[in-house]
């Protein structure tokens, strides 16, 4: 490592240098890359160039249906279908989000796809989940899908302990055998390695994943085997340098390299475990899968699925393009789980009721200033959501005055200044000086005191509204 | 009719709850005479209802002392057609 050091004089300007080329602020900051990244595999340096990402075929798969499901009490038929409106929509004409998962055991499983592929949407794509199981499979020909999931755990604790293999060779045969089969019927198999980050990989994973690929040469390409890395437990690192099984980098380029999977054939499915879901999939994207699979607001096993919403963003900020992304739907979705019952924290990026509230008063002021300040990008625009102020004892006059602009709808020169509030912002201080208040201001208890305190106001600016 | 150090001096001591001979002219109103965030504002509001004028926000806000207030009020009533005693 080269220590010199090198001097950094200042560059005096009276322009600020706001750094639009990434942060347009139309759209979330950009990620670029510059140069290779280098990780050593096998005692090799080997290079990645991460800025392929732009013309590859990335795109998101969702699993709220199945995965998505099994952290909650089950969706009535009619959510189902009011949700995969609302994902054909958030994903636009161009499949970002390609395809979607489900369960096909009940009759409401099977009416749910029935009336979800009755809607005409070519995006996403309907496609199923079972067991590796042949008895299963009966249940994908008779829904008529092209794809199916199977789930082929792969770890020793999965194959020994939770299936009873004797063997892995008997446990091998038998997966091989459902994907067989699946062929048999021109039906997609899509091999689910589940606990794939905690499996003996030179023992089972790779030569399992090497006999799918001999199989899949026999068959047309639209057949060939998929490929699902399940980070079941959220053991998967990111971090260049982590060994194997962990490590996602290493992990992607094996199976994409030495088992021959291509990266359209690849998809990463993850697990929250260790807070790492969310760049976990960002990483798989980078090194090689076409595919992350996630679910709406992150709801999944446990700890939850890489967040569909957080893969939209982070797929814009790599394309550099909304690529026909409908970003507003987000709000929407929001808004349909809350109305439905599904809580979604207030501060859940991007769709919590607070996401983008500040409460502290000299936030509040930047954002008086310039909302640029305190907001990641324009939240009203891609999300329907301005950025807001919460009033407690933290806002002072700066985040009152802030909340009365936002509540009366002004902007520019006909913004009102901090002095003509004055006796609202007077009663939010005393709530909490005078009165012992510790909780925050609702929007209902300022707005009854605006059309107290404020009257002129009132009357110009919310009897035109009426 | 008062002059403008009276005047100023009075809504002070109202907005602040001192008495007006505890001022100074040097005073800095928030140094010296405590004034928080939300008074500094109140004061200005109330200058502006005192003498009948508008204020621009963060000029007005700028202005540190007592002195330098009634110099500031002065101006902007003879900028505005208001009628003082100097």
């Amino acid at each position: 490592m080269d220590n010199a050091r090198k001097k950094h004089p200042l560059v005096d300007t009276e322009k600020p240098n706001l750094l639009k080329d990434t942060f347009t602020y139309n759209l979330p900051p950009f990620i670029k890359f510059e140069g290779p990244v280098v990780e050593n595999i096998g005692g090799k340096p080997v290079e990645f160039d991460f800025t392929a990402v732009k013309d590859r075929d990335i795109h998101i798969t969702d699993t709220t249906f199945r995965d998505g499901q099994q952290a909650r009490p089950p969706y009535t038929i009619d959510q189902m279908v009011h949700i995969y409106d609302l994902m054909s929509r958030l994903g636009g004409p161009n499949g970002v989000i390609r395809q979607t998962e489900f369960f096909l055991y009940t009759k409401n499983d099977r009416e749910t796809l029935d009336r979800c592929r009755a809607l005409g949407h070519k995006y996403p794509e309907c496609t199923g989940w079972i067991r590796a199981i042949k008895g299963d499979f009966r249940l994908v020909k008779e829904a008529g899908l092209k794809e199916t999931g199977m789930l082929t755990s792969c770890s020793d604790y999965h194959i020994f302990h939770k299936l009873k293999f004797r063997s892995r060779a008997e446990c091998m045969d038998r997966y091989c055998e459902v994907v067989e089969a699946a062929f048999e019927a021109g039906v997609r198999p899509r091999c689910h390695l589940e606990d794939i980050t905690r499996a003996d990989l030179d023992g089972f994973v790779f030569p399992f994943v090497d006999r799918l690929m001999e199989m899949s040469s026999q068959v047309p390409p639209e057949l060939s085997a998929k490929i699902r890395l399940c980070d079941t437990m959220g053991f998967g690192v990111s971090y260049p340098g982590v060994e194997l099984p962990r490590s996602i980098p290493k992990l992607i380029y094996k199976l994409k390299y030495e088992c021959g999977v291509p990266s359209d054939c690849l998809e990463w499915h993850g697990h929250n475990d260790f807070h790492k879901v969310h760049t976990n999939a960002g990483t798989a994207w980078l090194y090689g899968c076409d595919a992350v699979n996630t679910t709406l607001f992150g709801f999944g096993e446990r700890t939850g699925n890489p967040p569909l919403e957080s893969s939209i963003f982070e797929y814009i900020a790599l394309k550099g393009d909304l690529c026909g992304i409908d970003t507003m739907v987000i709000t929407e979705l929001a808004d349909y789980m809350r109305s439905i019952g599904i809580p979604i924290p207030d501060n859940y990026p991007f769709a919590g009721k607070c996401f983008n509230t500040t409460r502290a008063g000299i936030h509040a002021d930047g954002l008086r200033r310039d909302t640029q300040i305190y907001n990641i990008f324009d939240t009203e625009k891609l999300l329907g959501r301005p950025p807001r102020i919460a009033i407690t004892d933290k806002s002072g006059t700066d985040g009152v005055v802030h909340w009365v602009n936002d509540f009366f709808g002004l902007k520019g020169g006909d913004r009102v200044s901090k002095i003509k509030i004055h006796k609202l912002a007077r009663w939010v201080i005393d709530q909490y000086e005078e009165h012992g208040r510790l909780t925050a201001i609702s929007d209902q208890e300022l707005e009854a005191k605006t059309k107290e305190l404020l009257p002129e106001y009132w009357e110009e600016y919310k009897a035109d509204q009426k | 009719m008062a002059t403008v150090e009276e005047r100023v001096k009075a809504v002070t001591a109202q907005v602040l709850k001192i008495t007006p001979e505890q001022i100074k002219l040097e005073d800095s109103f928030t140094a010296d005479l405590g004034a928080q965030s939300i008074q500094s504002v109140e004061l200005v509001a109330m200058f502006e209802e005192e003498f009948g004028i508008e204020m621009e926000e963060d000029v007005a806000l700028s202005v540190t002392s007592v002195g330098e207030a009634i110099k500031f009020i002065t101006e902007v009533c003879k900028q505005q057609g208001v009628v003082i005693e100097e």
